[in-house]
């Protein structure tokens, strides 16, 4: 800060839930409270990962995505809970709701994140730590989950300072000041600063940039050359400098792209297998951008191979940016045929990007837009309506169709 | 093969038939040039399968001897070598010599060439095109009706048939068309035809047009037009050009053109063009370019808005409405490509409510006609 002689006088709040999923399983089943609670997959279905832990069953060295049998290996008396999607998405939005009595500035950064601006509301509240105190009281007392909170000047330092340092505070709460950067930012590992994967790590390492100070005070020329824009921005990051606004979530607006990824219920060996589920995809990738109002030019889709064996990953951009499942579907099919290997496929994901929106449409000789068009959003009505399986295409129904399954599920987990 | 040609008529050659030289072939000869002597002259040749061109550069012309043959033979040359060297040769003239090996000297001046040539066995011949479906036209009409129809051709793979133009042929009136589904453009003339010549449904690919566009020179001299099972022959003086056809049926296109309209508007093309040319850019590109008509009793009013850079608008007075008022959007790139190949000062639009393709035509040359179809704003 200091160092470029800017200033940063926002106040900036990150809200964390700890063990999200399991807390609220814990809040609404006094039972399992103080006993390690694992919410994961079905064991049966090779999907079945770890989604979120409890404390007590983090003490057993329980991690997110850990296989539901190495969880059983652990702790065999892990309590182990299928996740209720639905419920977890209620509570999440009933904490943004008690942001709300704070700011209007929430940012929902994802389902157990919050950044809230808090800058000006020192008079109503009597400060950021005011407005932490009463936050997490409310939160605990509304919907019996713990938070951790961050206060500092922007918010990759609000998130950095959440992650390291509120969750061990006694209090749960813990605030960096731009003085305090160089003190408590600088000795973390450099893995700790938000953007950091363990590939960046990588290339940090075998540059000697060990902590976060270590990149801090590294050449920005170098940075540059070797990473182009992401360096300039991991050395602001690093010297806790982050211009980025708290934005309340305008989520259609913003949207750049969408997809939907599934894991088979058994690897799929015909292309007639794997081309229902590709038309299951496309169905609901074009539902997404009806819905959003956009339609999207650039089609991509995710193939994995049986046993992690590879796969692939490749993008196709069409003449017209379109939300209609009959185009996206082609495109996604041609996609695949060109790339399949013809290996039994285990999962399979279809997004799109390049949106924009769906206000215009340039009329053409040989196709009915406005008809089909008319045709995808009461279909979509009717889905709505009546349920996800009230309108179901025929292949959807055959031994490879997986729409019916996915109905009762919320991002591929149990509602 | 030994030659010695001048170089200026060397250079013309090559310029003529470089256009079909393949860039990306997997056939390396298909990146050569074809050179064949005999006692006509010497022959040059290229194709990338697709076109291909042919041009002879005769021993005499106008008894000024141009190309002098010593040796009868052929070979092929690299183009890309080949042509940049013979444009910056120094002499006058051009000796060119095949040795063993295919090894070719090129000397002129002091200057002289060992090249690596191919064999010109391996060099594909050209299609021999039976003859019996010849028409003549104007070398500078067939060039516009090119330059006219071929910006209108689909540039997708989607739809093969729709990167081409529409031949047909009846009672000795051409006719091409051209679409990409959002557009269309016709263009029609009387050719010189035997009586009972008739073809429908040859689709000539818009790419070689482009080049065959390039080679028709601006007169009225003739040239002949052969049409045949696949292939489409143009014989221009000492040049041929031919080209591969599309195969696949071409969509019916005889319904979509409108015979009626409920608003007519007739304008000056160079204010029109400017007028759509200034709101163009403030539309948005993801958004189709869309520029909008409010055509009142007494004037037209063209507006273009987008979000992010803001809006424009412009009135034309000075023009003549038939009809009802009309408020209707479409995207201002295919107008502006409809009016760039318009050499008429007025023109008519004419137009059936906001949600209909609407019709560009001249006053004076009732043979031309552009479709637009519009955008609908939701």
């Amino acid at each position: 800060m200091t160092r470029y002689g800017l200033t940063d006088k926002r106040q900036i709040l990150l809200v964390d839930m700890n063990s999200f999923y399991a807390s609220v399983e814990q809040a609404q089943n006094p039972g399992w409270r103080g006993k390690p609670v694992v919410i994961c997959g079905d064991p049966e279905r090779r999907s079945g990962i770890v989604l979120a832990a409890s404390r007590e069953a983090k003490a057993f060295g329980i991690k997110t995505v850990d296989p539901v049998w190495e969880v059983r290996q652990k702790c065999p008396q892990a309590i182990l809970v299928r996740p209720r999607m639905e419920t977890y998405v209620e509570v999440s939005l009933r904490i943004m709701e008690i942001a709300k009595r704070f700011t209007p500035q929430v940012e929902v950064f994802s389902i157990d994140e919050l950044f809230l601006d808090v800058t000006g509301t020192e008079k109503l509240w009597g400060g950021p730590w005011e407005v932490a105190r009463k936050f997490r009281e409310l939160v605990r007392e509304e919907t019996g989950v713990v938070c951790s909170v961050g206060i500092s000047y922007n918010k990759l330092a609000a998130k950095v300072c959440c992650d390291t340092m509120a969750k061990k505070a006694p209090e749960g709460i813990h605030e960096w000041k731009a003085e305090d950067i160089e003190r408590e930012m600088h000795p973390l590992p450099v893995r700790e600063l938000f953007g950091v994967g363990s590939r960046m790590e990588k290339h940090f390492h075998s540059r000697g940039l060990v902590t976060i100070g270590d990149l801090a005070n590294y050449p920005l020329h170098l940075l540059k050359k070797r990473f182009g824009v992401m360096g300039e921005v991991f050395h602001l990051s690093a010297n806790g400098i982050d211009y980025s606004p708290v934005t309340p979530n305008t989520f259609a607006k913003d949207m750049k792209g969408c997809g939907h990824m599934m894991t088979l219920p058994r690897d799929y060996e015909s292309a007639q297998e794997v081309e229902v589920v590709i038309l299951e995809l496309a169905e609901e990738v074009g539902r997404r951008l009806r819905r959003m109002q956009k339609r999207g030019r650039t089609i991509n889709i995710m193939c994995g191979y049986k046993g992690f064996m590879g796969g692939f990953s490749r993008q196709f951009t069409m003449s017209e940016a379109t939300n209609l499942t009959r185009d996206l579907y082609e495109a996604a099919r041609k996609l695949f045929h060109q790339h399949w290997n013809g290996s039994p496929v285990r999962s399979i994901g279809v997004s799109i990007d390049n949106l924009v929106d769906d206000t215009v449409q340039q009329l053409d000789l040989f196709r009915d837009w406005e008809r089909e068009r008319r045709l995808a959003y009461t279909l979509d009505n009717l889905q709505d309506r009546f349920g996800k399986t009230a309108v179901l295409r025929a292949t959807s129904l055959t031994a490879a169709g997986q729409a019916l399954q996915r109905a009762g599920k919320i991002g591929g987990h149990y509602k | 093969m030994k030659i010695i040609i001048l170089k200026n008529a060397l250079v013309q050659a090559i310029q003529n038939v470089h256009k079909a030289v393949s860039s990306k072939s997997t056939i390396p000869v298909l990146s050569g040039i074809k050179m064949a002597a005999d006692e006509s002259g010497l022959r040059f040749t290229a194709t990338d399968l697709e076109i291909g061109i042919e041009t002879l550069v005769p021993t005499l012309i106008d008894d000024e001897e141009i190309v002098q043959v010593k040796e009868a033979g052929a070979i092929v040359l690299s183009a890309r070598f080949f042509g940049e060297i013979v444009r910056k040769l120094p002499g006058k003239t051009v000796e060119i010599e095949v040795k063993q090996n295919y090894l070719t000297i090129i000397r002129s001046g002091k200057t002289e060439y060992n090249l690596h040539g191919l064999d010109h066995e391996e060099f594909p011949r050209l299609p021999q095109v039976a003859g019996n479906q010849v028409f003549s036209v104007q070398s500078d009409i067939l060039k516009d009706m090119i330059r006219q129809t071929s910006l209108a051709v689909s540039s997708e793979e989607i739809r093969p048939v729709l990167t081409g133009v529409l031949f047909t042929l009846k009672n000795g009136n051409l006719k091409f068309v051209a679409t990409d589904s959002h557009r269309l453009a016709t263009r029609e003339s009387i050719v010189e035809a035997p009586p009972e010549m008739e073809f429908t449904n040859v689709i000539v690919p818009g790419k070689s047009l482009n080049e065959l566009g390039r080679l028709l020179a601006d007169n009225d001299v003739l040239v002949d037009v052969v049409v045949a099972e696949n292939q489409v022959l143009v014989k221009m003086g000492h040049t041929q050009f031919y080209t591969r056809l599309i195969d696949g049926q071409y969509p019916d296109i005889s319904r979509i053109i409108p015979t009626t309209f409920k608003t007519g508007l007739t304008v000056n093309t160079k204010e029109l063009q400017g007028a759509v040319e200034r709101a163009s850019l403030v539309a948005k590109e993801s958004d189709n370019n869309v520029v909008r008509f409010n055509i009142k009793h007494d004037r037209l009013e063209i507006t273009s808005a987008s979000p992010d850079a803001g809006k424009m608008s412009e009135p034309i007075d000075e023009i003549q409405v038939n009809g009802d008022e009309l408020l209707i959007a479409f995207n201002s790139k295919f107008f502006m490509d409809a009016l760039r190949v318009i050499d008429s000062p007025d023109l008519l639009i004419e137009f059936t409510g906001s949600m209909s393709p609407f019709l560009i035509k001249l006053p004076d040359n009732p043979t031309y006609l552009h479709l637009i179809l519009p955008v609908r704003i939701y």
